[in-house]
């Protein structure tokens, strides 16, 4: 926390700023922004400030420079790591008031948005003037940033064609933490936001570093034409290795344009949860019936024409039918698709008391079995229900692995419970090669212990190059050695 | 209720935001969260004030802390989008956290206004309990005090104390006598329903006054009570059964009755008006009541000669809230003229040339916003519009 003194003068700089209502030091505020929905210790900041231009990001930055106030840049909070408590105090800077849409190029099919558009505003705002187009969502509430989830390099309904979202990430802008404005990608050196390519790509300078090295005030993301026809096909296997063998298989054919999995009973229980408004909790664990399928797998497609929809259903139906005898399958069984709506079966998961977190991980496709039995026999252990979700990504160069954890905020000994099976699914899955997304800080302590000390060392090189104070979201990727 | 009490309701929330905007349209739904950013202003960020009075991270010893709490105009479009199982007890909690700072000793002096006002004359604006009825002076009407009615006409406090909305009460009369409705009226004698003091936390005084309007209603032998005001309205409806007592009479809404009575018809719209309108929601009469009270206002409209109805983009239960409830009038008048302000903007959009209503709350409110701004917008009960096409 930083000297009152400090604060006040901090604070009355930035009323001349962004003009005194959109300064707050009140303890209301600062107890909000000092925690999320995980289980990670909360952790107070001094004030909070809401820009709304890139002139006032600009003027906040090199005021936080000259005063050396850490300074965490924030949009919606609905990230699952606890990446926006600032950990050692300063100033949250909500970008939510930066909101606009600015253009959509329909020709060259790409969107510049300011960090405070959700998901729910790019789909309204596309289906009101561009319905031919349409954008990705995550598995998250429409509230949410699109702006965070491309920059955290999350995983959305598209990413089983092109990765994580940053890869659809065709332009930025940014405040560097000195101050100065920059422009990545073609917009560097020409009129349009295309593409990052073929220039050097300095986007890797912000991507996935959660907000460690500047404050991106616009970003390009890609659009895509809206699909005429949609379904799902679904499949329930009887066990894991069934599971694996479907995933793989189906993800081979690169028909789908997503693929996710589930377990089967926690597939219920949300369902169940978004249908009827009542309380859930993954512990203690839900018993199982004999019988019961372990695993639901969905396969999302599209066509142009009904034609092409059915062909595309045929495969994956051949696919399943001729190369999978003999594993355990139900289905596959196709029905109305999801896309066209949030899967506002989410709403589940947020249903259980105020807590939500898992050890969410990107890895390889060949340690997928071993690594999902690993972590469901640990949520046995520990008396939570089943609630492994996966999503094949990049036509399954790697995978999306983690455990959805919705938990009870009002019980300490459930948070302790919590801690206790994250911290084991964390160490088992870095021993299996799978990489924690959206890092939260107690994972990049860890995996900073078994890197390459040059790649360590390269991170901390760049954040201090571009960071030279340490003031974007101390302590996180990058943070010099203590 | 008691914060302990919505203890559950209060740890039940992850701030995912989806309290924030309209579904699927994704516009903005809650007025002080849209007007001043901040967390805290939010429906998620008030769960979290109360969590943290609570855990006794806060205190409520700080205006600047209590001021998020007041400003909460209790529209409850908060509950209407937010999908998770705490959803029916967003505004509860705020209301127990306005309990909570009660009974520690934090009183906010334009609540105070509102609660002397009660205690003194049985009115939330403090004016002479005599005047009450003055509204219907030369109109003739049964007094109910004296003579048992069918109907009986609650003006409420607003239209009875508010010259400048007299003009709804006269034509709710002009109308049902042309329906040939014999409606009596309190007079001085009619009392605050009581729905304030409830959202502003003093849960004494609005079980006071409930109990002295179920007593009272009974004991008129009125079969049935018919309100233009939708806070009304909602405090009868949906709070009156939650105390103790019996009610022996129908409570009907004003739009309800004019419906009904026109498909009865009973009512016969002999002129022909030229109006583009455009309708909104009362909060009281929409989310605040179950079933909401959508339709009939609409039906209304659309049987005036020469009225074409276009509708706003956030109607029904996703209207956006005229800004005067919940105490935030009273407490907050810069975020109650903004949020009008904000409508205002929303129904010229439409084309309209009138925006239409049937609460007086709402009505009152708009008029200032119209005169702040100076935008041209004529404000009009729907009874209004009805009377001048008898």
């Amino acid at each position: 926390m930083l000297e009152a003194a400090v604060i006040s003068g901090v604070v009355k700089e930035l009323e001349k700023v962004v003009g005194s209502e959109f300064v707050s030091t009140n303890q209301g505020d600062l107890y909000i922004y000092s925690q999320d929905m995980t289980q990670a210790e909360p952790s107070w900041p001094d004030l909070v400030v809401l820009p709304k231009t890139v002139e006032e990001v600009q003027a906040t930055l090199r005021l936080a420079n000259k005063e050396k106030v850490p300074v965490i840049p924030y949009i919606a909070g609905g990230n699952i790591g606890g990446l926006t408590i600032p950990l050692k105090g300063g100033m949250v800077l909500d970008l939510k008031r930066m909101n606009r849409i600015i253009e959509v190029n329909e020709t060259d099919m790409y969107a510049i948005i300011e960090p405070g558009v959700s998901f729910g505003h790019m789909k309204a705002y596309l289906e009101r003037h561009h319905p031919g187009l349409m954008y990705t969502y995550a598995f998250s509430p429409p509230s949410t940033s699109v702006m965070g989830n491309a920059l955290l390099l999350g995983l959305d309904n598209l990413s089983f064609r092109y990765g994580s979202a940053s890869h659809w990430t065709s332009g930025m802008e940014v405040v560097l933490p000195t101050g100065e404005l920059v422009r990545i990608g073609s917009c560097a050196v020409s009129e349009g936001w295309q593409d990052r390519d073929p220039l050097p790509d300095l986007a890797g300078l912000f991507l996935g570093w959660q907000g460690a090295t500047g404050v991106v005030t616009k970003i390009a993301v890609s659009v895509w034409p809206k699909p005429k026809h949609t379904a799902a096909i679904n499949c329930l296997t009887m066990d894991m290795d069934s599971a694996y063998q479907l995933l793989r298989t189906i993800s081979r054919t690169r028909v789908p344009d997503d693929i996710i999995g589930l377990s089967y009973t926690w597939a219920r229980a949300t369902q169940s949860a978004t249908e009827t408004n009542v309380k859930i909790s993954s512990y203690p664990a839900r018993a199982t019936s004999p019988g019961e399928p372990e695993f639901v797998i969905t396969a999302e497609i599209s066509g142009n024409t009904e034609n092409e929809l059915k062909a595309k259903v045929e495969v994956i139906e051949e696919v399943v039918k001729e190369e999978l005898e003999g594993i355990k399958v139900l289905g596959p069984q196709t029905s109305p698709s999801t896309t066209a709506q949030y899967p506002m079966q989410v709403l589940g998961l947020l249903s259980s008391g105020g807590g939500l977190t898992w050890v969410g991980t990107y890895g390889p496709m060949s340690k997928w079995l071993e690594t999902v039995k690993k972590g469901c026999e640990i949520q046995d252990r520990h008396g939570f229900t089943r609630s492994c979700y996966t999503r094949v990504m990049r036509e399954g160069h790697f995978v999306a692995l983690r455990w959805l954890l919705p938990f009870n905020k009002e019980d300490p000994d459930e948070i302790r419970r919590i801690r206790e099976l994250c911290t084991e699914q964390l160490d088992m899955v870095i021993d299996m090669g799978f990489i924690p997304y959206k890092t939260p800080v107690w994972a990049i302590r860890k995996l900073e212990e078994r890197a390459d000390p040059n790649w360590v060392e390269l991170h901390r090189r760049v954040k201090g190059m571009l960071d030279p104070n340490n003031i974007m979201n101390p302590g996180r990727w990058g943070a010099p050695q203590e | 209720m008691s914060l302990e009490e919505v203890k559950e309701w209060l740890y039940g929330c992850t701030r995912c935001g989806t309290c924030k905007e309209v579904l699927n349209i994704s516009v903005p739904s809650c007025p002080a969260g849209e007007r001043f950013k901040l967390e805290s202003y939010f429906p998620s960020g008030k769960l979290f004030i109360g969590r943290a009075v609570l855990e006794g991270a806060l205190t409520l010893a700080d205006d600047d802390t209590l001021e998020r709490i007041y400003a909460c105009t209790g529209c409850r479009s908060c509950e209407q989008q937010c999908g998770v199982y705490h959803h029916e007890h967003i505004f509860e909690s705020v209301q127990a956290i306005r309990t909570e700072a009660v009974t520690q000793g934090f009183l906010n002096p334009a609540y105070m206004v509102m609660v002397d006002g009660l205690r003194r004359d049985d009115n939330v604006f403090g004016k002479p309990k005599a005047e009450r009825g003055a509204w219907a002076e030369g109109l003739e009407l049964k007094d109910a005090t004296r003579e048992k009615v069918d109907v009986l006409y609650h003006a409420g406090c607003m239209l009875s104390f508010e010259r400048e909305l007299w003009e709804v009460p006269r034509s709710v009369v002009a109308v049902l006598k042309a329906a040939g409705v014999a409606v009596g009226v309190m007079g001085r004698e009619e009392s605050c329903c009581g729905g304030r003091a409830y959202e502003i936390g003093y849960l004494g005084e609005f079980t006071k006054y409930a109990q002295h309007s179920m007593e009272t209603f009974n004991a008129l032998g009125v079969n049935r009570v018919v309100t233009s005001c939708s806070d009304g309205y909602s405090t009868f409806k949906a709070l009156y059964p939650k105390v103790e007592g019996k009610m022996n009479f129908e409570v009907l809404h004003m739009v309800e009755y004019l419906d009904q009575l026109i498909k009865e018809g009973r009512i016969k719209f002999g002129k022909q008006l030229s109006k583009k309108v455009t309708y909104h929601d009362p909060c009281h009469l929409g989310r605040h009541v179950s079933p909401g009270v959508y339709e009939p206002p609409r039906d209304i409209l659309k049987s005036i000669p020469g009225v074409e109805l276009v509708e706003m983009e956030r109607i029904r239960e996703n209207s956006w809230c005229c800004g005067a409830g919940g105490g935030v009038k009273e407490a907050c008048p810069e975020l109650a003229l903004w949020t009008a302000g904000e409508r205002i903007s929303e129904a010229i959009a439409t084309g309209a040339d009138t925006l239409v209503t049937a609460c007086p709350w709402c009505e009152r409110n708009f008029k200032d916003a119209v005169e702040e701004s100076g935008a041209k917008l004529d404000i009009l009960d729907i009874a209004e519009l009805a009377a001048q096409a008898v």
